[in-house]
């Protein structure tokens, strides 16, 4: 079972583009790769010499990668999903999904089930085997309280599949009912959201990262603190934990060490404990108890991590972000 | 070149004396109370002034706004970001998706895409950009405004020369409206809390006919204290209190609500919008420089989500501004600038940002008879000017000269001539009507 103590860096991989998100082959060191130079790349994190292959490319930055079974469903900005087939490699289709930039792609555990969200503040359900659309859960408000479009950054679905989160920019939460569609709670994590009226006029921050408990009780939702100078991403890194059923904060955490956004979260296999990803001008790992009151371990990342892909039993974490790859092991 | 201002020229005498021929017909009475703009309902009045005038209203993006984002977007490049570019009404001109609305209407506009103003520090850039210039050891020059001011500005005008707004608290102080060594006369009307300027009502309980009948005795007593005298001071003393008069009934030009509920729509009712609909007001009534700052696109974290935040409002408003000026035949006599003291990095950092540039970066000039399309590129990254550099010299030259004004032309600062622009600078000719 993974230990956070035994966090060690395994490897670091330059990579030429920012990776936005990472997907991994259950069982092997494949990933695939959505990254800034728009392009889809599978790739081998234990090769001698990493040399990932283009796969194929979108128009704009690639910013959702899931992996359902063997079928490989990547976003864009370009508003598009990509649905390929890892085997055949090919392109089984690729559609305009949603009206604005899409924010991420994740995929149900079992790989039935695939989500995409966008800034057109829809999250669109599809069946990952056949591409139909079986939802459109909306609900998040398309513009701020101060007039400008919103954005629909973070998404998670509960180990068993049945629910759905949401997070937007403005702080607001939702939890959806895979097999209706229904809206079942609301929550807000205002303080992940800051608006500067007086020195700036504009905003900065919002919910990035979501994740259920593994007993799907609890749902961890992560960003960033209220932010002094917006110019910048210098607040605290941020977690909240909700009993999402009693739309109720359970906990807080703002790291005094770290600074940014929280871009991804994974609860351990078995609920142990809470890992937050992220970074500003530089990233960090960092793990917290299973009520987020103590941090168990914290390491500096010398990157923005903008994804973590994490083997069955989390023994190997893999962080990509700004130009950069890392390979992390803490097996006991 | 054909556009007229004011110089002092004889020429310009005689136009002037056109104009208040014209505005003497319309009825004293209308400059009496200017709480709309009824006193400009004559034809004739109007058009005299449109024809007479050059007005300026400068977009300020403080802080830096991205090229990238904006006027010069260099889409698949690695520095290129997210957005895609779309193409415009002018063939082969692509701006960045963010900006549709004015993608339409580069018929009107102009895109420099390349400057190069070496000064990347936010103080003196704005200095730099807002004058054209670098302060000498013992000069400190006018900004644009003040010298369209000095150069424009009508010596009888019951408006202000210079208005700015910058609401926002950062880079405020960083570049303020100054008149330099042209002196508080040409100081700009600075609006930093309200939208209205503050302290220009007369007070409470003084009624109309009181206030005028103290003003009058005022100018009795200064025309019998006068009389035998001829001092400047003397002459500057009453040009300062006729101006305040003409403050105090110009406080209905700064108050959108007399605008219908269609137009306030158009620009829309934000703050930059409501501003940019103000600045429409004001030079409509004669005002020849408005500057409207919108702060703070400073984005050296999450530049794309700034920018998605902020360039659609700039899009919207500014593609307001066009149409409105235009439906009201001011656009042939108005420059409206984008202009900001550097643009941003093309290298994108780790916290999805860009940070300040100054090597190749873009302005915009909108009407006035420029010449739409595109000046100037950069290299396919964005990282260096590639044709056509333009300083910051130029850049006010070619400023100078859509507006008529010569910017060659001295000032004298006691014996010692002070050009306009730094000396051999010439405007970009390509450019100009």
């Amino acid at each position: 079972m993974a230990n956070p103590e035994k966090l060690k860096l395994v490897k670091d991989i330059p990579h030429k583009a920012i990776t936005f998100a990472i997907a991994r082959v259950p069982d092997s060191a494949r990933v695939f790769l959505g990254c800034s130079d728009f392009k889809v790349y599978e790739a081998d994190i234990t090769a001698a010499k990493f040399e990932p292959k283009e796969l194929y490319a979108h128009e704009s930055y690639v910013t959702g990668v899931a992996l359902a079974g063997k079928t490989l469903v990547s976003g864009s900005y370009d508003q598009k999903l990509t649905w390929f087939d890892t085997e055949s490699n090919k392109t089984v289709r690729s559609h305009e999904a949603h009206a604005k930039w899409i924010r991420r792609v994740v995929a149900s555990r079992e790989g039935k089930t695939i989500a995409s969200i966008a800034d057109d503040m829809v999250c669109r359900v599809w069946n990952a085997a056949d591409g139909k659309l079986i939802h459109e859960l909306r609900g998040h408000g398309e513009k701020t309280p101060h007039g400008f479009g919103s954005m629909l950054y973070a998404a998670a679905f509960s180990a068993d599949g049945k629910h759905l989160a949401t997070g937007d920019k403005v702080g607001k939460i939702r939890v959806w009912d895979v097999a209706t569609g229904k809206a079942l709670a609301e929550m807000e994590a205002p303080v992940m959201y800051t608006w500067d009226p007086v020195q700036r006029l504009h905003s900065i921050g919002g919910i990035r990262s979501l994740a259920f408990s593994p007993d799907g009780k609890t749902l961890a939702v992560g960003g960033t603190g209220k932010i002094g100078n917006i110019d910048h991403l210098e607040a605290k890194a941020r977690i909240e934990l909700f009993d999402w059923r009693a739309s109720k904060r359970l906990a807080e955490y703002a790291s005094d060490k770290y600074q940014g956004l929280v871009n991804h979260l994974e609860y351990a296999p078995d609920g142990s404990w809470l890992l937050g990803a992220g970074g500003a001008n530089e990233g960090f790992i960092v793990f917290l108890d299973a009520d987020a009151k103590k941090t168990l371990r914290g390491e500096k990342v010398g990157m923005h991590v903008h994804d973590v892909a994490s083997s069955e039993y989390a023994e190997t974490l893999i962080a990509a972000g700004h130009n950069k790859l890392a390979v992390y092991e803490m097996k006991s | 070149m054909g556009i007229k201002h004011f110089c002092g020229s004889t020429d310009h005498a005689i136009s002037r004396r056109g104009f208040l021929g014209t505005a003497a017909a319309v009825g004293t009475a209308a400059f009496a109370d200017m709480t709309g703009l009824e006193w400009l309902s004559s034809p004739a009045l109007a058009g005299e002034l449109k024809k007479q005038q050059k007005r300026v209203i400068l977009l300020w993006l403080a802080g830096g706004a991205s090229q990238l984002e904006t006027w010069d977007p260099k889409p698949g490049a690695a520095t290129g970001g997210p957005f895609r570019s779309i193409k415009t009404a002018m063939p082969g001109v692509h701006i960045s998706e963010l900006m549709p609305k004015m993608a339409d209407r580069m018929k009107h506009t102009l895109i420099i895409r390349s400057l190069n103003t070496k000064n990347a520090d936010h103080g003196g850039g704005a200095k730099l950009m807002m004058r054209g210039r670098r302060d000498e050891a013992n000069v400190k020059f006018p900004d644009l405004g003040a010298v369209v001011a000095r150069e424009m500005g009508r010596a009888d005008s019951k408006v202000p020369d210079y208005v700015t707004f910058y609401t926002q608290t950062e880079g405020r102080g960083m570049a303020p409206g100054d008149a330099g060594f042209l002196g508080s006369r040409f100081a700009p009307m600075e609006l930093t809390t309200n939208n209205m300027p503050e302290n220009i009502r007369k007070i409470d309980g003084m009624t109309e006919l009181d206030h005028q009948q103290r003003a009058d005795l005022r100018d009795l007593l200064s025309q019998q204290f006068a009389q035998g005298r001829t001092s400047p001071t003397l002459g500057s003393q009453n040009e300062a209190y006729q101006r305040v008069r003409g403050l105090m009934s110009s406080e209905a030009l700064f108050d959108v609500t007399k605008e219908s509920d269609k137009v306030r729509d158009l620009y829309g009712r934000g703050q930059f919008g409501e501003q940019c609909l103000i600045a429409r007001r004001l030079i409509e009534a004669g005002v020849p420089f408005v500057r409207v700052a919108r702060a703070w696109w400073d984005s050296h974290g999450q530049n794309f989500e700034t920018h998605q935040e902020m360039v659609p409002e700039l899009d919207y408003v500014m593609a307001a501004l066009v149409d409105d000026l235009k439906d009201r035949s001011l656009l042939e006599h108005t420059l409206i600038i984008t202009l900001a003291e550097f643009g941003r990095t093309p290298g994108i950092n780790p916290s999805l940002g860009r940070d300040h540039f100054a090597s190749a970066w873009s302005c915009s000039l909108t009407g006035c008879g420029i010449k739409p399309g595109v000046y100037g590129k950069t290299d396919a990254t964005g990282n260096k000017v590639a044709e056509g550099e333009v300083d910051a010299a130029k850049l006010f030259a070619t400023i100078y000269s859509a507006l008529g004004i010569n910017p060659h032309k001295n000032y004298y600062l006691g014996s010692r001539p002070v050009p306009l622009v730094e000396p051999g600078t010439d405007p970009i000719i390509e450019v100009l009507a």
